[in-house]
C-alpha cells in the first residue's frame, strides 16, 4: 500500500515538475520579449502578395503574443501580404517543433518563430531552409539555422533610453543608484552598465550614489519594495530608482508612495502596462520603457518579404516600422539585427496595448 | 531567584534576543541613528508579518519532529486560486470572503500533506518536497498561472489599511503599520494557546519527544499530525494572502525560496531539529533577526555583493551556536549514561 | 490457594511464518513478584505485549483478575489495571516531570485544554506514592536514569494497577539505585500489586523474586518457586547448556612482564599506578565507580593519556598518547560502553570485525583485497560463532552478546599482545558471557597474550583472573592472587 502510494507521488511529481518547467517558460517570455517602435508602422514593401508568410508565437493566449498577432493582422490589413500568426495552445518546445514541421510540410514562403526552445527547433528550422523556406526569428540571437534574427534593441541601447526617461522624471539633476534582479544577470547588469556611463556625458548634473551604486531586487517586488524604503531612509539624497526587471519600478513605487516621497523621489524601469496601469495613472510612477510586440511582429514579416523579394539587406537596414528603421547588425554577428524598438509606457498610452 | 536567572541565561532566547540588541545598535551607529526611528521600526515590524506567520506554521511542524519545504507553494497555490477566481466572479465585496476561501483551500493542502504523514507515517521531509512540487505543478500546469497585476479592491484595501502611520520627524518619512499586523499577533497568540495550553499543542510537543511514548501516553498520534498538517497549511495560506493583500498584485512564484529563511529562523531561535524542543518566543525572536538582518543591509552599509554573505554568516554562526548547545546537552547526558552504566549489575 | 490474577495459558504467537511463542503459560498472583527470565529472543517481550495487548494472540486464554482478554487494545490493558514499564521509560525527555507524569490520566479523562494546577495535583499525588522526591519542574532529560524509572514507576501507579510488568528496569542502573528500586517493588508488593520482573540477572532473579518462569527459544522452560532454584539449575535452564566453568589458572607465564607502569598519574583520576602484567595471565583490576579503573584503561589506550608515570612494554619505556600508539604496541581495548565506543551499529558486522585491521587488508598496490576480506570474516565468525545468518547484516540485528563478540572478534584480528577489557560482559546475556570468558581463558592460556580484565563483577573477577588489583580513589589498595581472596574481602578493600 504504501510503495503504491510513493509510486503515485513520485509519479505526480514528475508530472509536476513537466508542468513547472513549461510554466516557467512562460513567465520567462513575457518579461523579455523584444519591442518595436510606435503602433503606427506600415509595410513600404509590395508585390509580395504571393506569398505565404506565417509568424510562429510561443503559444496563441498569452497576451504579449495576442498582442503580436495584433501587429500581424494590421501589417496584412495595410499591405495585403498574406500573413497570419498560428500559434499553440500552451507553451511547449515539442508542439512548437510539430508546428513548424506543418508548416515546411504545408510549403509555406517564409516562418518567421518565436522560439521556445533553441536546442530543439535549432534542427527543425534547418529543414525549413534545406527546403527553400525564409526563416526569420525574434529573441533567438543563438540560433545557427536562420536567414535573420530580429532584436528589439541592443543592451546598450535600451538602458541609455531607460536613463533617459529616469532624468525626465528626476527634471535631470539629483542622486540616484540602480537595481538590478540579481549581480549575476546578464542583460539586466549591462543596461544599467550603459545607462550610468551614458548619463556621466548627457545628464551631468545627476551623481550615481556611491555608496550602493547596484541595489538587487532578486526579481521579487517585495524585496523591491524593502530595499527601496532602505534605500530612502538611509540615503535622504537619493532622488531615483533606475529599475531593470520588470518587478523593480513598481516595487520601488509602493515604496515611494508609503514614505511620502511622491514627486521627491523618483523611479522608473521596465514594466507591463496591465500590470502598473494603477501605478502609473496614480502619477507615482510617470513612465515604464518596454518594447511592443506588436511592432516586432511587423519587423519580422517586413523583413521575410525583403528576403523573399531578393532585396539587400544591409545595415542600416529600414523596415519601415518605428524603431526598426535603422536596423544594425549586432557587432560580430551577420545574421542577427538590433533595432531601437523601445517605447515609453506612460498614463496616457497605457490602456492601448491590451497586456 | 538564583536559580531562574540562570534558567533565563541558560535558554536561546536570551541569545537571539541579546544578538538582536548588540545588531540594533551596531545599525543605529552604523546608520547615523536611523534604526530607533519610528518609521523604520515600524518597517521591521511590517515586514515581518509574512515571515512570522509562516516562521509559527513551520515551528509548529519542527516541534513535532518533522519538516515542512512545502509552505511557500501551498501558500502560492491557496492565495492564487483564491485570487483567480474573485477576479473571474468580479468579487467587489470585503476582505471576509477571500479569506474563509484561502483558508479552506489551505487546509485542504494541508491536509494533503497530513495525510501522507499521518496516517501512511511517510517521513515528512520527503512528502513536502514532493507536495511541493505537486502544488507548484497545479498553479502553473492546471491553473496556468501568471503573475495577477490587479487584486479584487477589498484585498487591496485591506492589503494597504494602516493601524498608524509612524512619521520620522527628521525626514519626514512616513511607514504605515498595516492592519495585517494585527493577524501576526492574533495568530502568534492562538499558536501559543493552542501548543501550551491544550492537549492537542502538548501532544505535538510530545510526538517530537518521543513518538512511541506518545503513542502509549494516549495521543491520537496519527490524527495529531494530520490535523497540525491542516493547521499549518492555514497558516501558511493567511501569510500567503497577507503578503499579496500587501503587495496588491499576486505572483505565483515569488514566495518559492522563502522556506530556507524561514526555517533558519525557527532552527535560530531554539527549536531543535530533532523535534519536541523550542518555544514560540524564540521562534518569533529567530526570525525576526533574519527579517532585520535581511532589510538593514544597506543601513549597515554592507555592498550589496557581500550582502548574501552576510546573510548566510549570520545563519551558519546562528544556528551552528545552538547545534553546539544541543550537542553539549547530549554530551553531558551521555556522560551521565555511562557513568549509571558503569555501575550497574 | 488463592486465584491468579493472571493466568496465561497456552499462548501462541507467530510473526510471518516464525512460532515466537508456542504454548507458553504463565501465571501470576496477586501481590507477588515474579521473574521472567530467559536470554535475548525467548519470548519475554512478546509475550509482555500480548498481555498488555500490543500484540494479538493467535491462540491460547488470558484471564486477568478473573476476567477472559479477548481482543484488548494498550489501552483496555491500562483500564484493567496492567501496566508496562519499558526499558526506555517512555519518557517525554523534552517535557517537565509534571506532564510525563499527568499526560496518561488527563488523556484518559479526554480533556482538551491544559490545566497547570490539575497536572501539579495529578503529579503530586503520584510521586507521593513512592514518596519520590523530584522538581516536577524539571525536564525529564536532565534526569538520570533511575530518576526517569521512578517517573514511569509513579505514572504506572497512578492508574490502579494491579500488576505492573517492568522490562529489564536495571539494566542502566548503579547498585544503590537496583536497591532503591527493590525497596520500592516490595512497598508496591505491600500494596498488593504484583509485579513481572522481567530480567536475565541470576542475582537479581535470586534476591528479588518468590517465584520465577524461564522461556527458552519460545517454549517454557519451567516454572517454580525461587527458593528451588541455584546458579547452576539457572543457567541450564535458560541456555539449555551445561557450562564447566573452570576458575582460569595461568599457564606458561613471561618471564618479564609484557607491559609494566610505573607510578603512571592522569590528574584527577588516578595516582601512582604501578602494575605489572605477564604473558599469558589474565590480570583483573576492580574498584567502585570513582575508583579511577576506566581512566586506567582509557590511559593505557591512550584515549586520554596519562599525565605523569611511565609505560613499559617488554621492558622499554614507550610513549601512549593515542589510540594510534597502543595499537602500533599491538595493544587493544574493549571498550565498557560498546555500542557508543566499539561497534559501528550501522555497519555490516562484517565491517566492523575488519575496520581495526584495515591497513593489513591491502594488495600491495594498495587496493583493498576483497578475497582476503572475506576470508577475515569468515574465519572470526566460526571462531567466535557469531549467531548470524548473513556477517553482511548490520551490527544493531545482533543481540548483545553477539556485539561484544564482535569488538572482541574486531581487535584479535589485529593479533594484539596485551588486550584490555572494560566491563566485558555487561549488558550480555549468560549464554554469551560464558562463552566469552572461555574464549579470554583460551587466548591467555594458548597464545601467551597478556588480558586485563576491569570489572566490578566480582564472581567474573575470581573466576577469570589469576591475580586482581583493587583501587580505590585512583590508588591502588590491595593486590592479591585470587585463589587467595574472596567476594567480601575485596568488598570490604573497596568501600
Amino acid at each position: 500500500m504504501k510503495k503504491l502510494i510513493a509510486l503515485l507521488l513520485a509519479a505526480t511529481m514528475v508530472f509536476s515538475m513537466a508542468a513547472c518547467s513549461s510554466g516557467e517558460t512562460a513567465k520567462d517570455d513575457t518579461q523579455d520579449t523584444s519591442n518595436t517602435g510606435d503602433t503606427t508602422g506600415t509595410g513600404e514593401t509590395t508585390g509580395g502578395e504571393d506569398w505565404e508568410i506565417v509568424v510562429v508565437p510561443k503559444d496563441s493566449s498569452n497576451p504579449w503574443f495576442v498582442r503580436m498577432n495584433v501587429g500581424v493582422e494590421e501589417y496584412a490589413e495595410e499591405t495585403g501580404v498574406n500573413c497570419y500568426q498560428k500559434g499553440t495552445d500552451q507553451i511547449d518546445a515539442t508542439l512548437q517543433a510539430q508546428l513548424v514541421q506543418d508548416l515546411i510540410a504545408q510549403d509555406v514562403d517564409a516562418i518567421c518563430v518565436v522560439p521556445v526552445d533553441i536546442q530543439s527547433l535549432d534542427p527543425i528550422l534547418k529543414e525549413a531552409k534545406d527546403a527553400g523556406i525564409v526563416v526569420i526569428t525574434h529573441e533567438g540571437a543563438d540560433l545557427q539555422n536562420v536567414d535573420y534574427d530580429i532584436e528589439a534593441f541592443s543592451n546598450a541601447g535600451y538602458g541609455q533610453f531607460i536613463m533617459d526617461n529616469l532624468a525626465a522624471a528626476m527634471g535631470e539633476e539629483g542622486v540616484y543608484t540602480t537595481m538590478v534582479a540579481s549581480l549575476t544577470n546578464g542583460s539586466h547588469n549591462e543596461w544599467a552598465d550603459a545607462a550610468v556611463e551614458y548619463q556621466k556625458t548627457a545628464y551631468p548634473n545627476m551623481t550615481l550614489l556611491e555608496a550602493q551604486p547596484r541595489v538587487e531586487s532578486n526579481d521579487n517586488g517585495d524585496t523591491a519594495y524593502n530595499v527601496a524604503k532602505e534605500l530612502f531612509k538611509t540615503y535622504p539624497e537619493l532622488k531615483g530608482i533606475m529599475g531593470t526587471s520588470s518587478f523593480d519600478a513598481p516595487g520601488v513605487a509602493r515604496a515611494i508612495q508609503e514614505l511620502g516621497l511622491r514627486d521627491k523621489a523618483f523611479t522608473t524601469g521596465t514594466g507591463m502596462p496591465a500590470d502598473n496601469a494603477a501605478l502609473l495613472k496614480d502619477g507615482v510612477i510617470k513612465s515604464l520603457t518596454l518594447w511592443d510586440p506588436a511592432e516586432a511582429g511587423k519587423a519580422m514579416v517586413s523583413l521575410a518579404l525583403k528576403v523573399l523579394n531578393g532585396e539587400e539587406v544591409a545595415a542600416p537596414l529600414n523596415l519601415g516600422i518605428e524603431g526598426y528603421d535603422a536596423m544594425t547588425f549586432r557587432e560580430g554577428s551577420t545574421t542577427v539585427l538590433e533595432g531601437q524598438g523601445w517605447i515609453t509606457i506612460d498614463a496616457e498610452n497605457v490602456d492601448s496595448f491590451g497586456f | 531567584m538564583q536559580k531562574s536567572i540562570k534558567k533565563i541565561f541558560g535558554r536561546t532566547e536570551f541569545y537571539v534576543f541579546a544578538l538582536l540588541v548588540v545588531l540594533s545598535v551596531l545599525i543605529q551607529f552604523r546608520s547615523g541613528g536611523q534604526f530607533y526611528t519610528a518609521n523604520n521600526l515600524v518597517d521591521i515590524a511590517s515586514a515581518l508579518i509574512v515571515p512570522g506567520i509562516f516562521a509559527v506554521g513551520t515551528f509548529m511542524v519542527i516541534v513535532s519532529g518533522g519538516f515542512d519545504v512545502s509552505f511557500p507553494a501551498l501558500a502560492s497555490l491557496s492565495v492564487y486560486a483564491t485570487t483567480k477566481f474573485m477576479l473571474n466572479i468580479d468579487y467587489s465585496g470585503g476582505i471576509l470572503l477571500p479569506l474563509l476561501m484561502v483558508i479552506a483551500i489551505g487546509a485542504l493542502l494541508g491536509a494533503f500533506n497530513g495525510f501522507f504523514v499521518g496516517y501512511l507515517n511517510l517521513n515528512a521531509m520527503i512528502v513536502t518536497l514532493g507536495a511541493s512540487s505537486v502544488f507548484k505543478g497545479i498553479m502553473q500546469g492546471a491553473l496556468n498561472s501568471k503573475q495577477l497585476a490587479v487584486i479584487p479592491e477589498g484585498m487591496r484595501a485591506f492589503g494597504t489599511s494602516a493601524l498608524f502611520t509612524a512619521t520620522n520627524s527628521q525626514s519626514g518619512l512616513t511607514s504605515r503599520m498595516p492592519m495585517a499586523f494585527l493577524v501576526f499577533v492574533a495568530v502568534v497568540i492562538l499558536a501559543w494557546f493552542l501548543l501550551n495550553r491544550t492537549y492537542f499543542g502538548r501532544g505535538i510537543y510530545a510526538l517530537g519527544g518521543n513518538p512511541a511514548s506518545a503513542k502509549a501516553a494516549g495521543f491520537n498520534v496519527k490524527r495529531t499530525k494530520f490535523i497540525m498538517f491542516i493547521l499549518v497549511g492555514m497558516i501558511s495560506a493567511v501569510a500567503g494572502f497577507i503578503r499579496v493583500c500587501m503587495m496588491q498584485q499576486c505572483h505565483p512564484t515569488n514566495m518559492l525560496g522563502m522556506e530556507m529563511n524561514i526555517i533558519a529562523g525557527v532552527v535560530l531561535g531554539g527549536a531543535a531539529i530533532t523535534g519536541g524542543a523550542g518555544t514560540l518566543l524564540g521562534c518569533i525572536l529567530g526570525t525576526l533577526l533574519i527579517v532585520m538582518v535581511e532589510n538593514s543591509m544597506i543601513l549597515l552599509g554592507v555592498p550589496t555583493t557581500w550582502k548574501s554573505v552576510f546573510v548566510g554568516a549570520l545563519i551558519v554562526i546562528g544556528t551552528g551556536v545552538s547545534a553546539l548547545q544541543v550537542l553539549r546537552a547530549n554530551r553531558s547526558a551521555s556522560r551521565a549514561r555511562t557513568m549509571t552504566k558503569e555501575g550497574a549489575k | 490457594m488463592a486465584q491468579a490474577l493472571l493466568k496465561a495459558t497456552d499462548i501462541q504467537k507467530s510473526f510471518a511464518g516464525v512460532q515466537a511463542l508456542k504454548n507458553v503459560s504463565l501465571e501470576i498472583m496477586p501481590g507477588e513478584i515474579h521473574c521472567l527470565a530467559g536470554e535475548n529472543g525467548c519470548g519475554k517481550s512478546t509475550l509482555i505485549k500480548i498481555i498488555s495487548g500490543v500484540y494479538q494472540r493467535d491462540g491460547g486464554t488470558l484471564e486477568f483478575d478473573g476476567k477472559t482478554m479477548d481482543k484488548f487494545t494498550p489501552i483496555d490493558a491500562i483500564t484493567n489495571g496492567i501496566q508496562v514499564i519499558y526499558q526506555d521509560f517512555s519518557v517525554f525527555p523534552n517535557l517537565t516531570v509534571m506532564e510525563n507524569l499527568a499526560f496518561n490520566t488527563e488523556l484518559a479523562a479526554k480533556r482538551r485544554i491544559v490545566s497547570k494546577k490539575r497536572m501539579r495535583q495529578i503529579a503530586e499525588e503520584a510521586v507521593a506514592k513512592i514518596n519520590f522526591q523530584v522538581d516536577l519542574d524539571a525536564l525529564v532529560g536532565t534526569l538520570s536514569v533511575a530518576e526517569k524509572q521512578m517517573v514511569a514507576i509513579s505514572r504506572a501507579l497512578m492508574f490502579n494497577a494491579k500488576l505492573i510488568i517492568m522490562d529489564e528496569p536495571t539494566t542502566a542502573l548503579t547498585k544503590k539505585e537496583v536497591q532503591a528500586l527493590f525497596d520500592i517493588i516490595l512497598k508496591l508488593k505491600e500494596q498488593g500489586i504484583a509485579i513481572l520482573f522481567v530480567s536475565h540477572k541470576l542475582d537479581e532473579v535470586f534476591e528479588i523474586s518468590e517465584r520465577f518462569t524461564i522461556f527458552r527459544s519460545g517454549e517454557l522452560v519451567v516454572t517454580g518457586s525461587t527458593k528451588d532454584l541455584d546458579d547452576k539449575k539457572f543457567t541450564f535452564y535458560m541456555t539449555g547448556r551445561e557450562f564447566n566453568d573452570k576458575t582460569f589458572v595461568a599457564e606458561n607465564l613471561t618471564e618479564q612482564p609484557i607491559l609494566e607502569t610505573r607510578n603512571l598519574t592522569l590528574d584527577g583520576h588516578f595516582q601512582d599506578i604501578s602494575l605489572k602484567l605477564y604473558g599469558g595471565e589474565i590480570l583483573g583490576i576492580t574498584g567502585l565507580l570513582d575508583s579511577g579503573r576506566t581512566e586506567l584503561a582509557l590511559s593505557l589506550f591512550g584515549i586520554r593519556p596519562a599525565t605523569g608515570g611511565a609505560i613499559l612494554r617488554n621492558g622499554q619505556e614507550i610513549s601512549i598518547k593515542t589510540p594510534q600508539d597502543a595499537m602500533k604496541q599491538k595493544i587493544g581495548l574493549v571498550p565498557e560502553d560498546r555500542l557508543s565506543e566499539g561497534l559501528f551499529l550501522p555497519q555490516s558486522i562484517a565491517d566492523n570485525i575488519i575496520i581495526a585491521e584495515i591497513e593489513q587488508l591491502k594488495t600491495p598496490m594498495g587496493i583493498f583485497d576483497r578475497k582476503k576480506r572475506q576470508e577475515e570474516v569468515d574465519h572470526w565468525v566460526k571462531e567466535m560463532a557469531l549467531a548470524t545468518p548473513d556477517a553482511n547484516n548490520a551490527s544493531s540485528t545482533l543481540s548483545g552478546g553477539n556485539q561484544q563478540r564482535i569488538v572482541l572478534a574486531k581487535w584479535l584480528a589485529c593479533h594484539p599482545e596485551v588486550l584490555i577489557l572494560s566491563g566485558p560482559t555487561v549488558g550480555v546475556d549468560i549464554g554469551s558471557k560464558h562463552d566469552i570468558h572461555a574464549i579470554l581463558q583460551q587466548l591467555a592460556r594458548k597464545t601467551g597474550m597478556g588480558i586485563i580484565i576491569i570489572s566490578d563483577d566480582l564472581p567474573e573477577v575470581l573466576e577469570n583472573c589469576s591475580r586482581v588489583l583493587i583501587l580505590k580513589d585512583g590508588r591502588i589498595v590491595h593486590e592479591a592472587p585470587t585463589q587467595e581472596i574472596d567476594e567480601k574481602t575485596i568488598v570490604s578493600y573497596m568501600m
